[in-house]
């Protein structure tokens, strides 16, 4: 039956309707250009949501854990296989999310006899510069956003990726605001925006939240949330650029919305 | 896109991964003889002292009675706290270094745990053992030293040895390998045993110069080995592993201390 057009139309929408509200309740989770690297943070509840997948590039994501760990693995694979045969200077972000994720995603999403994959994910890339920082998001059906891939277009120093879209919008509305930061103040800023991303999950919340009332929000959900944050260092020691925050620092970040 | 092995043993097997993508191919059986001399690297040491363990090669390369090249490095870096020494065929060398190297870092992104020593070590055994075909056609021989830090150990300092088939030994105090490999190993076992301070006493600067000296006695009488190259300004290559990870030896303290090491100088 679907082999009609009208059909396959409908199958599409019907697909995207489902994933979206399978997505709906995704926690956002944000990479933030800072002077030492790039802040990767989310709250979760159960399970670990930013991982780390080559020297430079990392990768967060919402949706269903066995999806995002397949994407997962086949991130690390393309790059690991590309590093080795080539050179770990030859793994681009770029060109892995260009050419081999967007293509996959849209083919699994359009093939209404198979599954889709219920994930969104985030890979940032870090650069020498902040401003050679790369963020890409990718949606389940394959399309694909990023901050400096065209030219001309003013760019972000962050990326976002959140159960909706008017949630991802508050966030980068708030993040467009801020300049690039040292380290500790963009881990205060990415936990605020957070804040306003949970906030504006919910359909009747419609309004934009004061300082205050973002931190008595934040305050009444951290108790069910836990931070997971970590660093893309753009000077790492060695060729790895990726390290979990440890429990000091994020408790430190915290500590303003405690009690 | 089907690449889930989550729960069979070959999960995180980076091995296994270059065999799917056909980047690494299955051991090819090859008839023949190799027309020119094969290029080889030599003399290797590795033992522990007060601080950690320290590793070092000299720098020569040769193939037959011809020097290839006087600056090779011998002394890789696999991972924060692993470091492999090689003797023997640098081709097949360098290569399983760097399927080493991806190995332990795949591991750890897929698996999200960091794999054990006794995982990294046979990890290098596997490797030699795949290459069994290559050493019975009398090329691509491979004998390296693998050096690493544990911190979960009583003993955290690690060395260890392989012969050409992936043997693995496990040293108490020191390895060497490569041609110059017996004059060094009865250096260390003379210092050691006879010697004023055992070598795992030893501090950083003292154990450094051993290492010089056991380097420099091996090129003596080995013509494959590059030793200490004064006029070249050529110095072996030291590392350093310990719980921090690895440092390398900067060419200036090891000229000061060799220098001041010499009797005459």
């Amino acid at each position: 039956m679907i082999d009609e057009p009208y059909r396959w139309v409908e199958a599409i929408a019907n697909r995207r309707e489902y994933i979206e509200s399978e997505l709906a309740a995704g926690s956002p989770t944000i990479a933030l250009s800072c002077e030492e690297g790039i802040l990767f943070l989310t709250f979760g509840k159960d399970r670990k949501k930013i991982f780390e997948i080559y020297d430079q590039i990392a990768l967060g994501g919402i949706g269903h854990p066995g999806d995002i760990e397949r994407l997962r693995m086949m991130a690390i694979e393309l790059a690991s296989t590309e590093g080795f045969a080539r050179s770990v200077n030859d793994v681009s972000l770029r060109r892995m999310a260009t050419y081999s994720f967007s293509p996959a995603l849209k083919q699994a999403f359009e093939q209404v006899y198979g599954a889709p994959y219920l994930a969104r994910l985030l890979f940032a890339e870090v650069g020498a510069q902040p401003t050679d920082d790369l963020f890409v998001t990718l949606d389940y059906d394959g399309s694909m956003t990023a901050n400096s891939m065209g030219a001309g277009k003013g760019r972000d120093h962050f990326g976002v990726i959140s159960g909706s879209r008017r949630s991802a919008e508050q966030i980068a509305m708030f993040l467009r605001k801020e300049p690039v930061e040292p380290f500790k103040s963009a881990l205060a800023t990415a936990i605020k925006a957070w804040g306003i991303g949970l906030y504006s999950l919910d359909e009747d919340h419609s309004e934009i939240l004061s300082d205050d009332e973002l931190k008595s929000f934040l305050k009444s959900q951290l108790k069910d949330y836990t931070l997971e944050a970590a660093l893309l260092e753009r000077k790492p020691k060695t060729r790895i650029a990726f390290t979990e925050l440890n429990d000091a620092t994020l408790q430190a970040a915290l500590s303003e919305y405690e009690g | 896109m089907e690449l889930l092995e989550s729960n069979s043993a070959n999960a995180g097997d980076f091995v296994g991964v270059l065999r799917r993508f056909g980047i690494l191919r299955e051991q090819e059986h090859l008839k023949g003889t190799l027309p020119v001399a094969e290029t080889q690297a030599t003399t290797v040491l590795a033992f522990k002292f007060a601080d950690g363990v320290l590793v070092a090669g000299d720098r020569r390369a040769t193939a037959g009675n011809i020097v290839m090249y006087d600056r090779a490095d011998k002394v890789l870096e696999i991972d924060r706290h692993s470091v492999m020494a090689i003797a023997g065929s640098p081709a097949t060398a360098w290569e399983m270094a760097r399927v080493l190297e991806h190995s332990f870092q795949f591991y750890r992104r897929s698996q999200l745990q960091e794999m054990s020593v006794e995982g990294k070590v046979r990890a290098l055994s596997k490797l030699l053992r795949d290459n069994l075909g290559m050493v019975l056609q009398g090329v691509g021989v491979v004998v390296p030293l693998f050096a690493t830090y544990d911190d979960s150990s009583n003993d955290p300092a690690k060395v260890f040895f392989y012969d050409a088939m992936g043997a693995q030994f496990e040293a108490v105090d020191y390895a060497a390998s490569g041609s110059g490999g017996p004059s060094v190993r009865s250096i260390l076992y003379y210092e050691n045993s006879w010697g004023k301070t055992p070598l795992r006493e030893l501090d950083q600067n003292s154990a450094i110069k051993i290492a010089l000296r056991a380097l420099d006695t091996a090129a003596e009488a080995d013509t494959a080995t590059g030793g200490v190259d004064r006029q070249g300004k050529i110095f072996p290559v030291i590392k350093i592993v310990n719980q921090d990870g690895i440092t390398t030896v900067s060419y200036d303290l090891l000229s000061s201390l060799f220098n001041a090491a010499l009797p005459l100088a």
